[in-house]
């Protein structure tokens, strides 16, 4: 990776550093201040999509955990979601638990559950684990939707309750945003962390080529679970945000083609990097919008086709980038940014 | 006891039909090593091509269900080139999604072409009447369904064991690089594995939208037949066979004596049994891994 002009790496640490000039700092602060002005002037439809965003960058940082760096496939991601969901929405209406207990027992409910459904992947990997996976998906809705239905109301939304902080009362979407931001940036930020650290090394080990991780002193059973705990509580905590948001639950909000979405996302963004999750997200869901804006339209001028064009031209618009990603750009979004930031670093005086 | 036995009978024959859409699976990962995820999307499309041919264009029976599996297996052939071809030697997390990819399109597809027409069924085309098997009464649509998937599977284990085509793809499945350096052309083995088993899946799904509608639910069932798949080992055709037997009887099973919603997801309950137990199914290879 060639630095910014002028910068040189001296030490290991520096090496490692995620934001080196003053203009990288500079682009996060304006970046960030930029995120919590949106509340303040943008319309609801803005506020609404960006914090739909936001929770779904938390779940695919997790997914990004457990199949981008440590390589093991999760395709029931929406179900430990729900599982957070019901979780803190349970834990706040039967036991009236403020919301910041809430959330870190949605995160640790999912992740236990990511242990359980994680223990195939010590046996078996690639297609077996993918489909271990999706049948994670239907017997996590199959328990939530009958035999815990006394709690979860069954098929039937769940309302969840207000949530308070300290004296603070949330209750707009726009108050909620910022819970939504906030979150987001810090569960992103502890991805990035541990993805530099020991644990993330030895997840790409792991990912990269799992007999000759083990063989090199990594120990395959904990580290394979840890995955599995920190992806699914990844999700959890996206769930138990996304309940809080959307105010009503229903098992239907989770399902196998949400999961399908997401591993969609993440791969369209870029698999094992921070930034690709972000991208994957803010493109896809893009895509989709103009999808739904542009289907109305196509009927307008074709009545012949009919008012499903656009849930079919979502399923089918993201089914051909998907298969275009996979062919022309497996690496994603966050690989072409880095390719942009490549070629601007050093303009006008490359060498 | 009698309800007992038409359970077992009846989730006998709802298997076959899993395990040829199962069968349809194995084909594809024997010769190419991709475990198609749009398996039961196809099954869906099968059956409403199926329909379209014979409810909405009224045409003849057989005909009808010969030009639906020729239009699948037409299709089926094009998949190998786009965009499975591109694909060669890619991670397997790329091929899975490739195969999901399909399967959102597809659904996309069907939604587009087939929304208005859902929960339709088929014209009755099979003679509507009660056998009796062991006393046991038994509807004729079982027995019909029972007899085209078993000379199916009869045919398909000919077609392996004694044609050159068969021959080809045998090689193709074993070895890519060995086939290639015989002279047998691998992307067109694959190619033609693509093809029957869109055209299995797309009797599968005729049989299965005969029995209880066509609707979008009949891509999950493909999603059930995989399971089968994986419980009788990815690597066996006997085993999708009886991968899909036992799936479809514990269904029934659980269905008949439990409830209607603990039977849509028992078959992915015994896969993970079976997957914990015997990771690798009941009649698969086990495969020695190096670095």
């Amino acid at each position: 990776m060639r630095l910014p002009s002028g910068v040189f790496n001296v030490s290991y640490a520096q090496d490692m550093t995620v934001f080196r000039t003053l203009y990288h700092w500079l682009g996060l602060v304006l970046f960030l201040v930029m995120l919590f002005l949106v509340p303040l002037f943008a319309r609801q439809y803005w506020v609404d999509l960006l914090s739909t965003i936001a929770v779904t960058v938390i779940a695919i940082e997790g997914l990004n955990i457990l199949a981008g760096y440590c390589g093991q496939i999760s395709v029931g991601h929406t179900a430990f979601m729900a599982v957070g969901a019901y979780t803190s929405a349970i834990l706040a209406r039967q036991l009236g638990l403020p919301f910041w207990l809430c959330l870190p027992c949605a995160g640790l409910a999912a992740g236990f559950a990511g242990i359980f459904f994680g223990l195939s992947s010590l046996k078996v990997k690639g297609f077996y684990l993918a489909l271990t996976t999706i049948a994670a998906q239907f017997i996590i809705i199959y328990l939530i939707k009958t035999p815990l239905e006394k709690w979860t109301g069954g098929a039937i939304a769940l309302h969840v309750p207000e949530i308070h902080l300290g004296g603070f009362v949330f209750k707009s979407e726009r108050q909620l945003y910022y819970l939504v931001m906030g979150l987001t940036i810090l569960m992103t930020f502890f991805a990035k962390s541990l993805t530099r650290g020991h644990i993330g090394r030895a997840f790409v080990a792991i990912r990269d080529n799992d007999i000759a991780a083990e063989a090199m002193g990594i120990n395959l059973y904990r580290y394979k679970l840890l995955a599995f705990f920190i992806g699914c509580f990844y999700a959890g905590v996206a769930g138990s945000v996304w309940s809080v948001y959307a105010k009503v639950i229903s098992p239907d909000d989770f399902t196998l083609e949400g999961s399908i979405w997401q591993m969609g996302m993440l791969i369209s963004g870029g698999l094992g990097s921070t930034l690709g999750p972000i991208f994957g997200a803010i493109f896809i869901k893009a895509l989709n919008e103009i999808v739904v804006i542009a289907g109305p339209l196509i009927t307008s001028v074709i009545p012949a086709i009919g008012a499903q064009i656009s849930a079919a031209l979502v399923e089918m618009v993201f089914g051909i980038t998907l298969i275009l990603f996979l062919i022309y750009e497996p690496r994603g979004i966050a690989h072409r940014w880095e390719i942009l930031k490549e070629s601007y670093r050093l303009w006008p005086f490359s060498y | 006891m009698i309800k007992f036995t038409q359970l077992v009978l009846t989730g006998i024959s709802v298997g076959f039909i899993y395990g040829l859409v199962a069968l349809g699976f194995v084909l594809i990962y024997k010769s190419s090593k991709i475990f198609n995820f749009a398996q039961g999307e196809m099954v869906m499309v099968g059956a409403f091509l199926t329909w379209s041919l014979l409810g909405l264009f009224h045409m003849p029976v057989l005909p009808g269900l010969i030009l639906s599996f020729i239009v699948a297996g037409a299709v089926g052939y094009g998949f190998e080139r786009f965009p499975f071809r591109p694909m060669i030697g890619q991670p397997i997390l790329a091929i899975i999604m490739v195969t999901m990819a399909i399967a959102v399109f597809l659904r996309g597809l069907a939604i587009l072409l087939w929304a208005n027409f859902v929960g339709i069924k088929f014209p009755s085309i099979i003679p509507e009447q009660t056998i009796y098997i062991f006393n046991i009464p038994f509807s004729s649509v079982f027995a019909w369904s029972f007899l085209l998937v078993f000379s199916l599977v009869i045919g398909l284990s000919l077609f392996f064991q004694y044609t050159r085509l068969g021959l080809h793809m045998r090689a193709a499945a074993e070895h890519h690089q060995l086939a290639q350096s015989m002279g047998i052309r691998v992307t067109r083995s694959i190619a033609q594995s693509w093809a029957i088993a869109a055209v299995v899946s797309t009797a599968g799904g005729f049989l299965l939208g005969y029995i209880r509608g066509i609707d979008f639910g009949l891509a999950n069932l493909g999603l059930v037949a995989l399971a089968g798949a994986l419980v009788g080992g990815l690597e066996s055709f006997k085993g999708a066979i009886i991968g899909g037997l036992i799936i479809g009887v514990a269904e029934t099973l659980t269905g008949g004596y439990i409830g209607r919603n603990l039977k849509e997801v028992v078959p992915f309950v015994v896969m993970v049994l079976v997957v914990f137990y015997k990771p690798y199914g009941l009649f698969g290879l086990e495969r020695i891994e190096r670095v």
